[in-house]
């Protein structure tokens, strides 16, 4: 295998007296998925924050391709471009056209000359089948449309790898299988990216390695087939079961 | 019964306009102190809110104490303070002045654009009024709410870029209804000027009184040129906000 894209060494994070994560670490290669999941509150949301500095770890290291970039001396806007992070509540830039959305990071940070980054965005748009789209506003778009221009946006950057927080989780249950298709096939092509989610009908589909958070830190790690066949502790199960019971799962949603 | 000369309010009208050569020009005079101070305050006002919605400890300290003594303390106070500062710092303040004058309907009209009175009058206006807009536009900035810069830095802007690209669009947007309250209000505050003998449209009247006598149907007038000018105003903005706007802000 190659070298790990993303290493995460032991992530310590606390806000005021609350000790969120308690000493995290795990590696991502090229292509992986990894799916985060446990009990809310559990410290997941904050660990993607953490990996793309947008919320600074106490202690710990993440490298990226081998840099650290928890070195306070990286420049850290050039790295996120390279970490492209998905929202719980989508945060599309109110002001712009889907169309628009999509090419301002190109135009912006990687100085994309304006038809250039607007026919790369349509590019992408397309691959979330959102081109129909492309000139309305977020609040003219469902939440799912919303959600799959957000992708859209992260893609538009080609990252080296993707933040998933919690993707569908806002999302009405008729819409959330066009944002897991969507991402699956995001998966299938092939690019690297860590989930925060509860569908647990995607980590069956396309998870690599799935890891159980809980109370700040990793309780257990494995793969699908290991976590829905003989999960080792009782928490997990437990957790899982509440899952089943809750949600059911959309695995039906998924081709 | 004694019988008076009941004043006739037609001849008083006509006796007023008579001097709507110095009422116009003044009537320039104040606009042009708005137009100014309007922009002086907002472009002030818009490093304001920005320093005390992101500068830090020591910096949004600064905008927010700069915020409360300008609001806290009388206007007139204010503009005195800034035009007898220079003199009691032995700094001479020079006799100088811009003028500019035109031919209107046979009557010369001449403005004094700015001399040291017109500046002192200017700059107070301008930083008082940036007091004010600052709070307009950091409430604006406040409700386009944090996760809009995240995401934008999550892009791999900087934080000056996702409040240049991101947030200002949005709050300059969201911020014309209430902001139109400091550009209504802005007018009427700049008669202060008159109490340093800047010829505003104030001052024009009073001088008015003094030849003619007529007291109230001369205010009057006054008062009525505001209120056209005022409502000019908010409906300007009105349609500004209307061309701007976009759904879901």
């Amino acid at each position: 295998m190659d070298k790990p894209i993303l290493q995460v060494v032991d992530i310590w994070k606390s806000y005021e007296d609350l000790q969120v994560l308690k000493g995290v670490s795990f590696e991502l290669r090229e292509g992986e998925v990894k799916v985060l999941f446990g009990p809310s509150g559990s410290g997941k949301s904050t660990l993607l924050r953490c990996i793309n500095m947008l919320n600074p770890p106490d202690k710990g290291e993440v490298f990226l391709r081998g840099e650290n970039i928890t070195d306070p001396n990286v420049n850290i806007n050039a790295i996120r471009a390279k970490i492209g992070m998905v929202f719980q509540h989508f945060n599309l830039f109110a002001h712009l056209k889907a169309i628009d959305n999509v090419s301002i990071g190109l135009r912006r940070v990687k100085g994309f000359p304006k038809e250039e980054a607007r026919a790369k965005a349509l590019e992408v748009l397309q691959s979330v089948k959102m081109e129909d789209w492309a000139d309305h506003y977020p609040a003219e778009l469902s939440g799912g449309q919303q959600q799959r221009v957000g992708i859209a946006r992260a893609l538009a950057m080609d990252p080296d790898v993707i933040l998933f927080d919690e993707p569908t989780s806002a999302l009405d249950p008729e819409l959330i299988g066009e944002v897991l298709q969507v991402m699956l096939d995001i998966a299938k092509a092939g690019k690297t990216m860590i989930v925060v989610t509860h569908e647990m009908g995607f980590a069956k589909a396309v998870a690599s390695e799935m890891i159980f958070l809980g109370d700040g830190v990793i309780i257990e790690s494995g793969t699908p087939e290991h976590f829905f066949v003989s999960p080792k502790s009782e928490r997990v199960k437990n957790f899982l079961n509440q899952l089943d019971v809750l949600y059911g799962s959309h695995e039906k949603l998924l081709k | 019964m004694i019988l008076q000369d009941r004043p006739n309010p037609i001849r008083e009208l006509l006796t007023v306009l008579e001097y709507w050569d110095h009422i116009f020009s003044g009537f320039l005079l104040t606009m042009w102190l708005y137009g100014w101070a309007l922009l002086m305050g907002f472009v002030l006002g818009l490093i304001l809110a920005n320093l005390r919605q992101y500068g830090g400890w020591l910096l949004s300290r600064i905008a927010s104490g700069y915020i409360e003594f300008m609001r806290g303390t009388p206007l007139l106070a204010q503009l005195f303070f800034i035009y007898f500062l220079p003199s009691s710092l032995n700094i001479p303040v020079g006799d100088w002045e811009i003028v500019t004058s035109f031919t209107i309907l046979n009557k010369e009209i001449t403005i004094i654009l700015l001399n040291y009175r017109t500046l002192a009058g200017l700059i107070t206006l301008g930083l008082n009024s940036a007091a004010y807009q600052a709070e307009y536009l950091r409430g604006a900035i406040m409700s386009v709410g944090t996760e809009q810069l995240m995401a934008a830095q999550s892009l791999g802007m900087s934080r000056i870029a996702g409040i240049w690209h991101v947030v200002l669009p949005q709050a300059l947007r969201r911020v014309i209804p209430a902001w139109s309250n400091e550009a209504a209000y802005l007018p009427k505050y700049t008669v202060v000027v008159y109490f340093i003998g800047v010829k505003d449209l104030f001052a024009q009247a009073h001088f008015t009184v003094a030849l003619t006598f007529i007291s109230v149907t001369t205010y009057v007038i006054i008062a009525i040129i505001f209120l056209v000018t005022i409502t000019l105003i908010s409906k300007g903005l009105d349609i500004l906000h209307k061309k701007t706007t976009i759904p879901g802000l």
